[in-house]
């Protein structure tokens, strides 16, 4: 843990103007026409910040990865003119959960295992990120994936405190935005109060999936679950909203739209979901996932067991948002609980 | 320069586009930057229409002198990359990434013999590999190749199979699914030129490519021919967005077709079953 200072709630007030006034600022906000709704957006003012939020929707990395990103622009000339797209503008993301952290860094070592991706890399250099604490609710999970408390990647992390928040200050860029601010030492009452918000955050929790990471990923290889996988199927939409909404997901898909006047145009990556049917469909009409229960499975077994081995831990954060989003009220938890239940009833 | 990055492509040029049947050309590009591009056999490119899109081929020859690309590309209705290639005309302008895959591993057939089988635009694909062998010929033993299509329409590379059928060095065998008066080959579906075949099981490594439908049934004939599974090599296809096993399109169980295949032995396809 690194250095550790105080900032009042009026010192935090005029800090994120500060911050605002400098350059862009991504972070939690209400949306205009729904208070109460909070999302990752631009900030005009500090006045729009909710530090104190449960979860957005969507999660945090649409601002490496919007949901819809051009890669280049093309003229139709002969031979076509192509330039890439290259964002170069720094900016600064807060207000991000320990969860949300640990997601980013998910995608960090997805994107990064070779043959290495360029754009998610290009667009993380170009950030400064401020953590934040948080309460969770009952859809959350993340005390038994060692997410709750994470650090990763942020530049200053806060934890609510009486006057303010305890500030960790977690590098050097983090230590430079504090020449925005007003900090002060924590005294022993301040670190006791941060300590305080921690304990409360796990005692809270009361979702959990009920095997290791490491041995849900053994069950999850060793046995079929084929009756089980139709039954969450048979109420499973094929929506897709598990994917939108989950932090760790990072398919996608490549496609070309015209401009009006057919001279030109660009190439999109967009977001892609592994439960939509044609996700897996190749050319002459063969869909190597047609059956619904498959991609259900599909996104369990990438989430727990596939990326699991690969990357040494699971690509879920506990987050819970596929399971505040899903239209069936399928819930990861029951789910995942139902299986390892199944597998214990077996052995 | 415009191929920096993942997802900026290369242009290259349409030099040729010839017509192979009613559903597949052949198409040969030239990349404008000149810079040779080196790939093995099996191995894939991914190919822009600008305001199409971009959709995977596989290479079809061995990089020649000529710096050219070939590819032959099926054309589907509704699919809007392999519709707008089959317009293009000589001169338009295309964009390449790759090449991307593993290709066939030459190092599991060097010093064996090689049964080739291709299924209707398997050949495609199989070309290139049967073009590595022939030029470095004396690495490998007998070389066989099976090639069955529907009817004699869907013959791919006609001058070129008539070269083969000539060559002393490739045994090349065809075959159409049914009678037809302009064919006086061989007529049943693939797995009947297996019939009577015989090989040195523990020295023949064999390839396979075609629809899905004929992996089941080609496998089993190998099967029965003793073939070591470990030597017996399948090229799949997926859909692929990136090239770079990153869109998860092409995955399968943890395993991304575009980087850890498309060649894949019967032992790992095996593992690779979803059902």
């Amino acid at each position: 843990m690194g250095r550790e200072l105080v900032m009042t709630r009026e010192g935090a007030q005029s800090f994120f103007g500060r911050l605002i006034e400098e350059g862009p600022v991504m972070g939690p906000r209400e949306r205009i026409s729904q208070p109460g709704f909070v999302m990752f957006d631009w900030l005009d003012s500090a006045g729009q910040l909710r530090l104190k939020y449960t979860t957005t929707t969507i999660p945090p990395k649409k601002a490496f990865f919007p949901p819809r990103q051009p890669l280049f622009e093309f003229e139709s000339s002969q031979p076509p003119t192509i330039t890439a797209v290259q964002e170069a503008t720094a900016f600064t993301l807060v207000g991000v959960h320990p969860c949300d952290l640990a997601a980013l860094e998910m995608l960090d070592d997805a994107y990064a295992q070779e043959p290495a991706e360029a754009c998610w890399p290009a667009a993380r250099a170009r950030a400064r990120v401020i953590g934040v604490d948080c309460l969770p609710d009952e859809y959350c999970f993340c005390f038994g994936f060692g997410t709750c408390y994470g650090r990763e990647g942020a530049d200053l992390f806060l934890t609510p405190i009486g006057r303010g928040y305890l500030v960790e200050v977690l590098t050097e860029a983090g230590g430079g935005m504090l020449r925005l601010s007003d900090v002060e030492d924590a005294t022993d009452a301040d670190r006791e109060q941060a300590a305080a918000f921690r304990r409360a955050k796990s005692e809270r929790m009361t979702a959990s999936i009920d095997a290791s990471p490491a041995e849900f990923a053994d069950i999850l290889e060793e046995d079929d679950f084929g009756e089980l996988w139709r039954e969450v199927a048979s109420r499973c939409y094929s929506c897709g909203s598990c994917n939108t909404t989950c932090p760790t997901c990072f398919c996608f898909d490549i496609k070309d739209e015209f401009d009006l006047g057919l001279t030109g145009g660009r190439r999109i990556r967009s977001w892609d979901s592994c439960q939509l049917q044609e996700f897996a469909l190749v050319a002459g009409g063969h869909n190597f996932r047609r059956i619904r229960w498959q991609r259900v499975r599909h996104r369990w077994h990438r989430k727990f067991l596939y990326l699991y081995r690969d990357f040494g831990r699971p690509y879920c954060t506990g987050c819970g948002r596929c399971s505040r989003a899903c239209t069936a009220d399928i819930n990861i938890v029951d789910v995942s609980n139902e299986i390892i239940g199944r597998a214990r009833g077996r052995a | 320069m415009a191929h920096e990055g993942t997802y900026v492509p290369r242009t290259a040029q349409l030099v040729q586009s010839i017509e192979e049947n009613s559903l597949e050309r052949t198409f040969t590009f030239e990349l404008l930057d000149g810079e040779p591009l080196r790939y093995n056999p099996g191995q894939f490119m991914l190919v822009t229409v600008f305001g199409a899109g971009e959709a995977p081929f596989t290479l079809c020859s061995m990089p020649g002198s000529d710096g050219l690309l070939r590819m032959t590309v099926r054309r589907y209705p509704g699919g809007r990359v392999t519709e707008a290639l089959h317009e293009m005309q000589p001169g338009g302008h295309v964009g390449i990434r790759g090449p991307f895959g593993n290709g066939f591993p030459m190092e599991m057939l060097r010093g064996r013999d090689v049964l080739v089988v291709a299924g209707g635009i398997g050949m495609a694909p199989q070309r290139g590999l049967i073009e590595a062998i022939l030029n470095d010929r004396e690495q490998f033993g007998k070389l066989t190749v099976f090639y069955g299509m529907a009817n004699p329409e869907q013959m791919l590379y006609d001058d070129l199979m008539q070269e083969w059928l000539e060559r002393p060095e490739i045994d090349l065998f065809m075959t159409i699914d049914r009678p037809h008066p302009d064919w006086s080959g061989h007529v049943g579906l693939i797995t009947t030129l297996f019939e009577d075949f015989e090989v040195d099981a523990l020295m023949t490594s064999a390839t396979v490519v075609g629809p899905p439908v004929m992996y089941r049934f080609v496998i089993k004939e190998l099967e029965n021919l003793s073939l070591n599974p470990e030597y017996i090599f399948l090229s799949l296809e997926r859909r692929m967005s990136c090239g770079v096993g990153k869109c998860g399109h092409c995955a399968i169980k943890g395993t991304y077709v575009c980087i850890d295949g498309p060649v894949f032995s019967l032992t790992k396809y095996r593992q690779l079953d979803e059902e």
